[in-house]
């Protein structure tokens, strides 16, 4: 499977998608988290879910060391603890009130989340840099057909350009979806960086409409 | 996750002023119907097998059921009051359930946050206690003495000031608002929300308003009213469950949310669990 070719670690964003002080929904196999960056730069993933009246965190925003949930202000530490009830601002909030948070690394300027216990360390992918992410309406196996290259153990589809290999980290989403992480050596030059950019589109129109199609590998 | 408790209320089904001979379609607890008003100014709301609906005109809208009321649409006294504007928003559509729709339109907590600057602003986000009960006599909820620092409450307000409310739930899917109004210190400002169950993730929602206020234009009255539910739509679109939980467990209430408690036991007492959700999943 696929989505097990990482461990237990989910590639879900590039560090530089994710600024200080702002939020972002992501997808790891149990479902919907909310990823956001500190004041300070720290990373963090809670759930997707503020307990209190289920909305989404991911909508929230993000001050100092705390992330708010924009429906009523409730706040969360790293740790996923409640910090703070503004339309209580003397109670000092109840420990149970917490959500869940997971195991963050930020390596190479991939940002990864481990749906459980993490299983040791994210694959090291030494020498390649970050281009972009998309997502294609099409799944993992439609990719591999469109590009007619199996991914590799660590989750990396790498397919070869004119100008230079070309390298995407493939992560399965919700509803069938995949999210493409694309990678390029360091050495990549800006006609590379563009070539790969286009290329990758033409890729992903090319799984959907394989997947429109019912082909996959 | 049954229609049956509700299907014999009242439900605003459209605008009478927006009523012309055209059948006008829409939908109602799943069921298609047709609403439409003869040259005399007969209006009649039909199902889809042509079977005759019950009609009431009343607050600007056209009430029905698909059932059979054993009550009367609730009152409203003030839309009888003289020197009252009376205000047809319109529909908002939300996918959500209608009674989430209900739920956040009686929570004054989101104010600064939802509707920043507007109804509510930081630091002034304490909910300080109110009065919440089950009147048994009318069988409504009702929740006073709801007091909240607004910079701009209405918009005939101008400046911050610390608003007075009153709340009242007289039907599961509908909300009449009281609150202090700017130029008849006297007077309360009536607010409504009517909510049309389409299904039970998704509504439109029908603001209704009689207001004191000789000098916003009409234009301004409703653009003001639409700014804050679509506000409120950002939320109501991305709750998890979709459906109001009713049982306790999966959400967490505090003193500031106890219009909300008291508005689910009342729908759970009446079994009213269209939009709702029993079971924690």
């Amino acid at each position: 499977m696929h989505s097990d070719t990482t461990g237990l670690w989910t590639p879900v964003a590039f560090s530089k998608d994710l600024p200080a002080g702002t939020a972002m929904p992501a997808y790891i196999s149990s479902g919907c988290i909310a990823l956001w960056r500190s004041g300070s730069g720290r990373v963090a993933a809670s759930a997707d879910r503020c307990p209190h009246r289920g909305m989404r965190l991911s909508h929230g925003f993000v001050r100092g060391e705390a992330l708010c949930c924009i429906y009523h202000g409730w706040s969360y530490g790293q740790a996923g603890n409640c910090l703070r009830i503004p339309a209580h601002p003397g109670l000092v909030p109840p420990a149970a009130i917490r959500v869940a948070a997971y195991p963050v690394r930020e390596c190479q300027g991939i940002i990864w989340v481990a749906t459980g216990k993490p299983n040791g360390e994210p694959p090291q992918l030494e020498g390649l840099v970050p281009l972009r992410s998309l997502t294609a309406n099409a799944g993992i196996g439609a990719i591999e057909a469109a590009t007619t290259v199996r991914a590799r153990p660590d989750g990396v589809v790498k397919f070869s350009h004119d100008l230079g290999p070309v390298f995407i980290l493939l992560s399965a989403q919700e509803d069938g979806k995949t999210l493409m992480h694309v990678l390029l050596e360091a050495a990549a030059d800006t006609a590379l960086r563009l070539a790969a950019s286009r290329a990758v589109e033409g890729l992903r129109r090319r799984a959907e409409e394989l997947q429109a199609e019912g082909i996959t590998r | 996750m049954t229609v049956q408790a509700m299907i014999d209320e009242w439900y605003p089904v459209g605008l009478f002023s927006q009523l012309d001979q055209q059948v006008r379609t829409t939908v109602l607890m799943g069921e298609t119907i047709g609403v439409a008003c003869d040259e005399k100014g007969n209006v009649s709301v039909t199902a889809a097998n042509g079977r005759a609906l019950p009609v009431r005109v009343r607050y600007g809208h056209v009430w029905s059921s698909l059932g059979e009321p054993t009550k009367e649409l609730f009152s409203i006294p003030e839309a009888d009051q003289p020197g009252r504007r009376f205000v047809d928003v319109g529909a908002v559509r939300v996918r959500c359930s209608p009674l989430r729709a209900v739920e956040n339109f009686l929570d004054i907590a989101h104010f600064p946050f939802v509707h920043t600057d507007i109804l509510g602003a930081e630091p002034h986000t304490e909910v300080q206690n109110y009065k919440v009960e089950i009147r048994e006599d009318v069988d409504e909820v009702w929740a006073t003495q709801v007091k909240f620092y607004q910079p701009q409450a209405a918009k005939s307000a101008s400046g911050g000031i610390t608003t007075d409310y009153m709340y009242r739930v007289p039907a599961p899917t509908c909300s009449v608002l009281y609150k202090t109004c700017p130029p008849r210190p006297d007077e309360w400002d009536v607010i409504t929300l009517f909510v049309q169950p389409l299904a039970e993730n998704l509504c439109d929602v029908w603001p209704w308003m009689a207001l004191f206020d000789d000098t916003t234009s009409l234009t301004d009255l409703i653009h003001f009213q639409q700014m804050i539910f679509l506000q409120d739509r950002s939320i109501l679109e991305n709750q998890i469950p979709s459906l109001l939980p009713l049982d306790p467990g999966m959400e967490i209430p505090t003193r500031a949310d106890l219009t909300s408690v008291a508005y689910r036991r009342w729908l759970k007492r009446h079994n009213y669990t269209y939009g709702a959700q029993l079971v924690a999943q």
